[in-house]
């Protein structure tokens, strides 16, 4: 440490500041994190070469080599630090609530075309309410409706944002409805 | 499972339509090709009201944007061909394939009306050293390299109009690309550049306040909002072969919508582009109405396709040969 | 005289002033609900006041916009989501302190700094339009450029612990900005053949996937901890808190008009340079930078909200718009009869105070409707995590979709949130990925129009620098950033300090 750095604030911080040691993972991901740059350096490279100073790739090469070096210089550094032994991937880095929350919102995606959005969300949040509360179905069941209306009448019925309808035949019902009045 | 929801939406009375009732039956989904704010966006948006009364049903408009209006396209083209979902476009698709931006075009869609067309017009900065187009050529002339146009990019107007100069009279300009017409005109009055082929509509305002120099409408004729401006067919005749040219808008349906959905469409975006308010509108904004529908409007689209196609292809501004599309030199 | 009756149009009219009103209203939370922008709001409203008068429909269309601008800052302080890309910058020290149980203190200080900030911009549309505009047309390629520079080196302020790591994620962040056609060339870049990419991957997309799903994400760990309970009182800040602010605020407003009235730069890069200034002038802030400083809040929300004023300058003495709402709002005007160009303030002068009026109104409303009801909504940071996270997840999702209509987006956003999730765990600060993407087109078009414009003769270009007074001012500015970030300067301000201190103390 240098003298000129400030010192370290103090405790009150509510956010845990990251481990001295090397996490789980950190150097899987640097490396991965090196690949991806220099892949997207040569992806760069491909766009227009060495063309010109103007050419539509100059800008990409510039930012995928500064990419580069700096995730060398992140992983010679991650090197030099000695791993942490008191932390693990499951517990710390993936644990199954993280994994199953990123499952659950890739199988929203390719759900909502299908489905449609009314189905889709309901059983989302219905799902994730019950995984993570452990609540009663029944309080879940009323908190996934209840927000998914409020959504839809925010985004479809006031922002006109059309939502996949999928297997509901929601049109046909918001026209029986103006048609009311 | 499908059966259930219509069962119980009908014995609540909600769905009141049987399967097969007449178009249109909901609301239609309008995919705008091209940002809010921008000339295609300002035609959709406000003929569209007026269609909507004569259909009987509202049409939820969208800006789908990216990818010169490929986006959008390719958006309005993986939707069924039933009529709910129109495309709000202008004449950019028409060049894709000979630009290597997709394989899908108008010729994957029926056109409902070609609404209307640009007027393009060569503007310049207020002191620049010349006033017509053929002091502008000589002062090119004199000065190889210096003199920077305003351009969209390649496909764009200001591309087409250069390529069409250059083609009768070449000449050694800077091209500057910008986003679009309006980033480009105010570099125009701001000095960034010196010369912009733009459209009509987009340079109106600017030429009347005395910020832009007009130096020639490019078309066979002059415009009544400028008329002091000569029609460049007037200094330079030999641009009458290649001109009236201009870019334009149009409501298009997916090929394969069946053909009483189009009548219906087509008459009711017929009867909306010969609405007063519409019309001055358009006329203030410098554009030429056209409403064309049917065989005349694909008959419209093919020409505009060949001459544009052939113009850039000959420039060496297109990536692939019209050929390759069986689009014939006109 | 005619000045002071077209100011009065919209407050003697009890129309207008409740369409203004509910415009407000409607707006914050338009602007509060990632994915719903104010873009959006406003296009939707050509159509709904298609057969409006002109005046009520500007009326409503300038409520949105005050109101949306300011809204962005809820969901930032509250979710650590901003609602919208001009809140960016109000998230880094506004979520922090909901963290710390301090969300309606936040919230209350943002909506009074909001309003100043609002104010100063109307004020500089009223009074300087003309020469404001005339400076702000005449910016060239290379001013461009080198603004964009400048907003890249903030990176430098948004890093954290770790240069590198803040380095790394800026350049990510200019690379995500350049995916897809390139506009000035059609030429693709980073697409790899994939139709989708031909677009670009969607800003918002990522912006909520970086700050919204990473951080339910992150949330997950520690979900069965009860919520911090919020703090109820000082919600309106005290004069003397504010006061002790308005110098800050009077500079970030001034950058927040002028950029504003930049064409094609709006509140969310006013914001971020305007959160840079305050962390470079602010000498001992009662609470770091990026933990809850005050600060952090004042700068980025005077400047987004003056903003909005510096957009109508360009839009009403010109015809050119300010940002993407002032274009649509030229279209509306189009649309109404009336031609909006460099006449338009000769020919109709009444309509230009009507705005002013109109943006003033709407700004008060803003403060009033800002102000209440704040209890009721930091009670959504009490409520069960288990809960609230799960909905937080659709509400990104359906943001995510309705950018376009596209599921494309929604991958984007998964894509980026798991990124963003393990960036943060290994210690890389996410920010500068959201400033590289908002500063990446226009650091990367302005460059090329730069060189371009000079034949790709690069000497020509810094000749070009050095000849304008304008472009030399922000080369300079740019070399003084630099200077003064460089662990020499530090080294050397430190041991005058340290100089200045001991002799201090010598008896």
């Amino acid at each position: 440490m240098t003298p000129t750095q400030p010192p370290a604030p103090a405790a009150v911080d509510p956010i845990p500041e990251p481990a001295p040691g090397r996490r789980p993972g950190e150097l899987v991901f640097n490396i991965a994190i090196l690949l991806a740059s220099l892949f997207l350096l040569y992806s760069a490279y491909g766009i227009s070469g060495f063309e010109a100073l103007s050419a539509p790739g100059a800008v990409p090469m510039a930012t995928t080599a500064i990419m580069s070096v700096c995730a060398i210089i992140i992983l010679r550094d991650s090197l030099r630090k000695r791993s942490d032994t008191a932390q693990t991937v499951g517990r710390d880095i993936l644990p199954l609530s993280v994994i199953v929350t990123i499952a659950m919102i890739a199988g929203y995606a390719l759900a909502l075309r299908p489905l449609g959005f009314l189905p889709t969300s309901v059983l989302f949040l219905l799902i994730m309410a019950r995984f993570l509360s452990k609540r009663s179905w029944g309080f879940c069941l009323a908190v996934s409706v209840g927000t998914v209306l409020v959504i839809w009448i925010i985004f479809r019925l006031i922002f006109s944002v059309l939502m996949p309808q999928g297997i509901v035949p929601e049109g046909r019902i918001i026209s029986a409805i103006s048609s009311l009045f | 499972m499908q059966n259930l929801f219509y069962g119980a939406a009908l014995a609540l009375g909600l769905a009141t339509t049987p399967a097969l009732a007449e178009y249109p039956e909901r609301d239609i989904q309008g995919i705008i090709q091209w940002g809010a704010g921008g000339s295609t966006d300002t035609v959709s948006r406000s003929l569209t009201p007026h269609a909507e009364k004569i259909l009987g049903a509202s049409v939820i408009l969208q800006n789908v944007t990216g990818g010169v209006g490929a986006i959008g396209l390719n958006q309005a083209e993986r939707a069924d061909a039933d009529g709910y979902t129109l495309l709000f476009g202008a004449e950019n698709p028409l060049l894709y394939k000979i630009m290597g931006l997709g394989d899908k075009d108008y010729a994957d869609f029926v056109p409902i009306n070609i609404i209307a067309r640009g007027i393009p017009i060569l503007v310049a900065q207020p002191d620049a050293p010349f006033d017509t187009f053929p002091e502008m050529i000589a002062y090119i002339n004199e000065n190889p390299g210096e003199v920077r146009f305003g351009s969209t990019g390649p496909g764009g107007l200001p591309s087409v109009v250069t390529a069409m100069i250059n083609a009768k009279t070449p000449i050694d300009v800077t091209s500057v690309p910008y986003d679009g017409d309006g980033p480009a005109l105010t570099a125009l009055q701001g000095g960034a550049v010196d010369v912009m082929p733009a459209v009509l509509g987009a340079a109106l305002e600017p030429v009347r306040a005395g910020n832009l120099k007009a130096i020639a409408i490019f078309d066979t004729q002059a415009v009544e909002q400028l008329p002091d401006t000569p029609a460049i067919t007037d200094t330079n005749p030999e641009f009458a072969d290649v001109l009236p040219w201009g870019p334009f808008f149009g409501v298009f349906v997916k090929a394969g919508t069946p053909d009483d959905v189009v009548a219906k469409l087509t008459d009711a975006y017929a009867q909306a582009t010969q609405n007063a308010d519409f019309l001055s509108m358009m006329d203030g904004r410098g554009f030429r109405m056209l409403s064309l529908s049917g065989a005349e409007a694909q008959e419209f689209l093919d020409t505009w396709q060949r001459q544009t196609a052939w113009t850039l292809f000959d420039a060496g501004i297109a990536k692939n040969s019209p050929e390759d599309f069986g689009i014939a030199r006109p | 005289m005619d000045i002071i009756s077209n100011l009065l149009i919209p407050i003697v009219n009890l129309d207008l002033l409740l369409l203004i009103a509910v415009g407000t209203f409607a707006g914050i939370y338009v602007g509060a609900i990632p994915g719903l922008s104010v873009t959006m709001a406003v296009s939707i409203l050509i159509s709904f006041t298609f057969s409006w008068e002109v005046y009520p429909a500007l009326a409503l269309m300038i409520g949105i916009y005050m109101g949306g601008v300011y809204g962005g800052s809820r969901t930032a302080i509250l979710l650590n989501i901003p609602g919208a890309p001009s809140a960016i910058a109000t998230a880094l020290d506004g979520f922090p302190m909901a963290q710390q149980g301090r969300a309606g203190e936040a919230i209350g200080i943002v909506t009074v700094v909001s309003f100043i900030g609002g104010f100063l911009g109307i004020i500089a549309l009223a009074l300087f339009a003309p020469f404001l505009s005339d400076f702000a047309i005449g910016f060239q390629p290379r001013d461009f450029m080198l603004l964009a520079i400048m907003g890249i080196l903030l990176v430098g302020s948004l890093s954290g612990d770790s240069l590198v790591k803040g380095v790394f994620a800026g350049a990510l962040g200019i690379g995500i900005g350049a995916v897809g056609m390139d506009p000035l060339t059609v030429q693709d870049r980073f697409v790899f053949g994939i139709p989708d990419l031909r677009g670009g991957i969607s800003f918002v997309a990522v912006m909520i996937g970086l700050f919204g799903v990473s951080e339910t994400l992150a949330q997950l760990h520690s979900i069965h901890t009860p919520a911090v309970r919020q703090k109820i009182t000082n919600i309106v800040p005290s004069w003397a808190k504010v006061r002790k602010h308005l110098p800050l605020g009077l500079q970030t407003s001034t950058i927040g008009t002028v950029v504003g009235a930049l064409p094609g730069t709006g509140g969310d890069i006013a914001a971020l340079m305007a959160y840079d200034h305050a962390q470079r002038v602010t000498r001992n802030p009662e609470v770091p930078f990026g933990k809850g400083a005050i600060e952090g809040l004042v700068a980025p929300e005077t400047a987004n909200n003056a903003a909005v004023g510096g957009a109508f300058i360009p839009m009403m003495t010109l015809g050119i718009p300010g940002d993407a709402v002032t274009a649509i709002m030229i279209g509306a005007l189009f649309i109404h009869g009336l031609n909006p160009g460099p006449m338009l303030m000769i020919e109709q002068p009444d309509m230009f105070w009507f705005i002013v009026s109109s943006l003033t109104l709407a700004n008060i409303f803003m403060l009033i409707f800002g102000l209440t009801g704040i209890r009721l909504f930091v009670r959504i940071v009490e409520l069960p995590r288990t809960v609230l996270l799960p909905v937080i997840m659709v509400l990104s999702i359906v943001g995510a979709y309705a950018i376009n209509n596209s599921v494309t987006d929604v991958y984007w956003m998964l894509g980026f949130g798991v990124l963003g999730y393990f960036m943060r765990l290994y210690g890389y600060p996410l920010a500068p990925i959201i400033l590289g993407v908002i500063l990446s087109r226009l650091l990367d078009d302005n460059w090329r129009r730069a060189i371009i414009s000079e034949r790709d003769d690069f000497g020509a270009m810094m000749m070009g620098i050095f000849t304008s007074p304008l472009s030399l001012s922000l080369f300079l500015a740019v070399v003084l950033i630099v200077a003064t970030s460089t662990p020499w300067w530090k080294r050397w301000r430190a041991r005058k300090a340290g100089v200045v201190a001991s002799q201090g103390q010598k008896p």
